[in-house]
């Protein structure tokens, strides 16, 4: 991997992972520094509240941030900032700093003592925003390396990251070809209307998968817009993930930076680094909730495919015959999933959606399913069907699928 | 299912109906008439008090007017107090003294009153003087039960009646056992630890729960149903089952607002409607004197919402409670009175007005919409000072903003009342600066004459309708967006309710941070005050790590021993809610040998776990 890169516009952002610790729900705190930071230009990778200090570890490791950001407010943050800093540690991240605050809560005593054990700051109560984002933006920005010592998903991580700050550029035609070499991955696009419930479905595919896979791994790559003028966002798509926060999950968040294609320009360099080294079965690639017109997985590349499936999902409200027949996706997918069929609406649009597919004479599959709901039988079929398309299914195969084993 | 629209209409109705028999009594002689003679009656009514230096009040301000308009005006806009539709107060007398008073009484006579006090409140006549007890409540929880306990003695001693007001520590709060992995730096900090009934028991060991004067206030969510089971279990083994009926309380189980603001629900939304409702058609049957659901805007207030959003997410949120009760084939009748509401008062000027505007939208909403009796009309209200507007920086500064807000919260005739301590940015409320706030309380309605001698002593000036009328539309406006969502919970899967309360907040550190929005000590007037933010300079409530180990010991302990019937009353559990059982009927029987966190295991395996939003 050439480390040198041609003279870039700006630099790569600030990439900061934030949460709040377990049985603690205080999150107003967090999600206003949240905003704040993106304001000011930095991708914010969101955790969510009540979480473990393992989880905490583990996303940042795959995102690969710069510097992880707590608040806590219901006690015991000697102990958890602690813990967090030894989980990073037996991850062979030591190096990522720790700030936080938690209001007063946290005295300038704790601070000392959190010090110690290896946290680099506490923003104490009454610290004025702009002071905050100041003391972030500048203190925690910095260039991210090759690293021939990272080992595991670290290593995984910082390669998507290179290929992130160098993406814009354009491939190099040799060695694409060099590295044509692909492993058993199975890819899967999942595009769809935004609120569609395609991060639910993942999600929910993901418990399906690793229940019945007990020693395999896979990959969930979710795109979400960066802010046009700021160039910041906030990278939530971790906070509704139930199942997918799981060390058998490698799990990067990648702002587009710009793309409007749906997808971060760095996505199929980062696609391209799962297959090749990651040993994951499955990887789900989660596009920006899109328009109509795009279909963000299209070919690429001297006709190779981006992934290696699309699914396209849809909600029941989708608007009517009119729209059904300007959405592109509907050609291209070889999956469409009509979500959300708790919705009274729900078999009106399956059946218009019926007939569009079936003009279209390509043996499309319609799934119908509830994301939403626990042990959806129609996301059981939807997963039996991946399964079937990645060729996961043990040979000959009248047996249901094993990939969709409810427990 | 969304009755937003309806209520909205059923809000413009009412006023149009108000502004056309303003009109008539104006120009319809016998209206007018009857007008007068009626108030004259009420005027003739009110008794004379006196203040401490001999000044004659009467108990009831009325408009100083005869004039059929303005009488029609007050009486159907804004009722006396304790009559349709509520603006006033929800009941007749609220705090004011018993003592002395001179001319004829209004309804009931001085001793007829205290005899009513004493009667069970399903029995007391409509809407009257409410049982003469102090509307003072304080919150606590700390450490294990056994030092809450002690605190709770501690906080009775002074006061006449028992009121125990109980905070859960985080592992509790989402339904986690104390020996659960990661949670021990947790356990007791913020709130009192309880893994199982035998801590319930300890709780509140030592207070008689059926006194008549003794009530207990549950703040906990995601896992209410568990923790009510477990409260009844541990009632029924000191009092014997003939208890359960006289016990007193309430227990927060408002799900809605956990989603949107408080981030403490286990379950996925309508598994944890579900067992709310279990909970709450048990209860309605078997516990006459609980409050089996506390609708709350404090979280969404405090978790940065306006004073408008705080009062029309919790009120839409308690219509969606009244239809989702009454799809259960629920009466409301039954089950209205015994809805009560939590609210936050805090500095901003819409806070003059809040408790007014929602009760009187609750009644015409219940009446009108929901074809509810008076007691079910009546929006019981309490009140909490906002512990977001107490800061470290000067931290003494709060002592004065909680009185400002306790003010604030009487005059809008909360029935009652936390007020929080000043040390609230650092710990739990030591005891101390929890005396304090006690007496703020006490200061105002004891020792200042503002709430004893008369009624509605500044309710009604021009300011107030004015702003009462702005609020209240900015409030129906709300309704209409929720409305066009689909109704709460259709706005809550969009994150509606939360993206609006986020905004809300940054807004709200924003201004703070740009000096818009002046806070002393901060902001203004600065001077030393900053070195309170990081000092902490009060004692703080903590868990020794001994102690936590302790209550992992005696859970552990608790497990071992009923080993052998745990898997039994778990699987019954299971099987119930699958098969669309009551659950909470079940409960009552699995918590007597099961801890929380084995519950809240078995009803995630069924029903999935919830899935948080940004
Ligand atoms: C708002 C609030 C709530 C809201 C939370 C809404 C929400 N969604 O966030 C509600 C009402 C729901 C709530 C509930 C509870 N709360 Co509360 N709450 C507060 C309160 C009033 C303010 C906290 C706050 O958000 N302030 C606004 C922020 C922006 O300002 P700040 O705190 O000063 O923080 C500054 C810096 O520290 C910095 N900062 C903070 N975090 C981070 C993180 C990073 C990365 C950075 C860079 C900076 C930073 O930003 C600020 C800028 O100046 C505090 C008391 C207080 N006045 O501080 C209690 C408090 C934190 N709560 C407390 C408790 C106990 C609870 C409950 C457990 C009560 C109970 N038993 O039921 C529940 C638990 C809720 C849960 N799910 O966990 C206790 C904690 C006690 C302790 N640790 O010993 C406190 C201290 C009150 C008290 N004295 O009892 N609470
Ligand atoms: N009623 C219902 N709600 C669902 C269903 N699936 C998902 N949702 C809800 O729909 C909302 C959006 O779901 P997500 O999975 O975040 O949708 P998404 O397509 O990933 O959204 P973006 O990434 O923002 O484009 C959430 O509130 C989900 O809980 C379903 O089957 N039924
Ligand atoms: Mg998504």
């Amino acid at each position: 991997m050439s480390v040198a890169s041609p003279p870039r516009l700006r630099p790569a952002p600030l990439r900061v992972l934030t949460a709040v610790p377990l049985c603690d729900g205080h999150d107003s705190a967090i999600v206003t520094i949240n905003l704040e930071l993106a304001r000011h230009g930095a991708e914010v990778i969101y955790l969510g509240y009540h979480q473990a200090a393992s989880a905490i570890a583990r996303a940042a490791v795959q995102e690969d941030v710069h510097a992880v950001g707590l608040s806590s407010y219901n006690g015991g943050h000697r102990v958890f900032f602690r813990e967090v800093r030894a989980q990073l540690r037996a991850r062979g991240a030591a190096d990522i700093p720790i700030f936080g605050g938690g209001g007063g809560t946290i005295t300038a005593a704790d601070a000392r003592v959190m010090q110690r054990s290896g946290v680099d700051r506490i923003f104490f109560a009454g610290t004025p925003l702009a002071e905050m984002t100041r003391a972030i933006t500048g203190d925690y920005a910095r260039e991210l390396r090759p690293d021939a010592k990272l080992r595991g998903d670290r290593a995984l991580a910082r390669a998507i990251t290179l290929a992130e700050s160098r993406s814009g550029l354009r491939p190099d035609p040799r060695k694409t070809a060099r590295q044509r070499t692909r492993s058993a991955s199975f890819v899967v696009g999942v595009a769809g209307p935004g609120g569609a419930g395609k991060s639910t479905l993942i999600d929910e595919l993901a418990a399906r998968f690793l229940r019945a896979r007990r020693s395999r791994r896979l990959a969930i790559l979710a795109n979400d817009p960066s802010h046009p003028e700021t160039r910041g966002a906030i990278l939530g798509d971790r906070v509704s993930a139930l199942y997918a926060q799981d060390e058998r999950v490698f799990f990067r968040s990648l702002a587009t930076r710009g793309s409007l294609t749906g997808l971060s320009a760095a996505a199929p360099a980062a696609i391209e680094i799962l297959r090749r080294r990651g040993g994951f079965d499955l990887i789900f690639v989660e596009s920006v909730g899109v328009g109509q017109e795009s279909d963000p997985f299209r070919v690429f590349r001297q006709g190779e495919k981006l992934v290696d499936a699309v699914l396209f999902v849809l909600p029941p409200h989708y608007g009517g015959r009119i729209q059904l027949q300007k959405i592109a996706l509907l050609d291209g997918a070889d999956l469409v999933v009509l979500n959300k069929c708790d919705d009274p609406r729900a078999s009106a649009a399956k059946a218009e959606l019926g007939a569009r597919l079936a003009a279209n004479g390509r043996n499309q599959l319609l799934h119908t399913t509830i994301a939403a709901q626990h042990r959806d039988p129609g996301t059981d079929a939807l997963c039996a069907a991946i399964g079937r398309l990645a060729g996961l299914e043990s040979a000959g195969g009248e047996k249901p699928c094993h990939l969709c084993i409810g427990a | 299912m969304n009755p937003l629209g309806q209520i909205v209409s059923a809000v413009d109705a009412y006023n149009a109906h108000v502004a056309s028999e303003v009109r008539r009594a104006r120009v319809d002689k016998k209206f007018a008439a009857g007008l007068r003679a009626r108030w004259k009656k009420i005027s003739s009514a009110i008794e004379t008090t006196h203040s401490p230096t001999g000044t004659p009040l009467p108990r009831l301000a009325l408009p100083a007017t005869d004039e059929p308009g303005a009488i029609a005006g007050y009486l159907l806009g804004q009722g006396l107090p304790g009559e349709f539709p509520f603006a006033n107060a929800a009941y007749r007398e609220m705090y004011l003294d018993r003592g002395e008073r001179v001319g004829p009484a209004l309804a009931a006579g001085p001793s007829e009153s205290r005899k009513a006090a004493r009667r069970p409140a399903a029995a007391r006549p409509l809407n009257s003087a409410p049982a003469a007890e102090e509307p003072t409540r304080l919150f606590a929880g700390l450490g294990l039960a056994e030092d809450t306990n002690a605190r709770f003695h501690y906080l009775a001693r002074h006061q006449p009646s028992t009121r125990l007001s109980t905070a859960f520590d985080g592992p509790t709060l989402y339904g986690l056992d104390s020996d659960h992995e990661g949670v021990l730096g947790k356990v007791g900090e913020g709130g009192v630890a309880l893994d199982t009934v035998e801590d319930m028991e300890r709780l509140y060991a030592g207070f008689d729960l059926l006194a008549p004067n003794a009530s207990v206030s549950m703040t906990i969510n995601g896992p209410a149903p568990a923790i009510l089971a477990m409260f009844i279990a541990a009632a029924k083994r000191r009092f014997g089952p003939d208890g359960v009926a006289r016990l007193r309380g309430t227990i927060q189980a408002d799900i809605l607002k956990e989603v949107q603001a408080q981030n403490e629900i286990l379950f996925p939304v309508d598994a944890s409607l579900r067992f709310l409702g279990d909970m709450i058609a048990w209860s309605t049957a078997h516990l006459p004197r609980f409050y089996p659901i506390s609708i709350s805007g404090y979280h969404i207030a405090e978790a940065g919402a306006t004073p408008v959003q705080q009062a029309a997410f919790t009120l839409s949120n308690g219509f969606a409670y009244v239809e989702l009760l009454r799809a259960r084939g629920l009466d409301v009748n039954a089950f209205g009175p015994r809805l009560s509401f939590f609210l936050d008062c805090g500095l901003d000027v819409e806070y003059l007005v809040l408790g007014r505007v929602c009760r009187r939208l609750w009644a015409i909403a219940m009446r009108d919409v929901f074809g509810a009796s008076p007691r079910a009309q009546a929006f019981k209200l309490h009140t909490q000072t906002s512990g977001r507007s107490l800061i470290a920086a000067g931290f003494k500064n709060n002592l004065t903003r909680t009185a400002v807000e306790l003010l604030v919260a009487y005059l809008n005739a909360s029935n009652s009342c936390h007020s929080n301590s000043a040390d609230e940015p650092f710990t739990t409320p030591t005891e101390e600066y929890a005396r304090l706030a006690s007496h703020a309380q006490a200061i105002l309605l004891e020792e200042s004459g503002l709430f004893k001698h008369t009624m509605d002593f500044l309710a009604g000036s021009p300011g107030l309708l004015a702003l009462e009328r702005t609020v209240e539309r900015a409030i129906l406006d709300v309704f209409r967006e929720i409305d066009s969502l689909g109704g709460v919970l259709p706005a809550m899967e969009h994150r509606y309710q939360r993206s609006k309360i986020q905004e809300a907040a940054h807004r709200y550190e924003q201004q703070i941070n740009s000096g818009e929005r002046p806070v002393i000590g901060l902001n203004r007037h600065v001077g030393a005050s900053l070195a309170d933010a990081r000092a902490a300079p009060v004692p703080l409530a903590r868990t020794p790590p001994r102690r936590q180990r302790f209550q992992v010991e005696r859970l552990r302990a608790f497990k071992k021993k009923n080993a052998p019937r745990a898997p039994e009353a778990l699987q019954r559990l299971e099987s119930v809610t699958r098969a669309g059982g009551n659950v909470f009927a079940e409960l009552l029987n699995t918590v007597e040998v099961c801890s929380l966190g084995q519950i809240t295991a078995c009803l995630t395996s069924v029903v999935g776990k919830y899935r948080p939003m940004v």
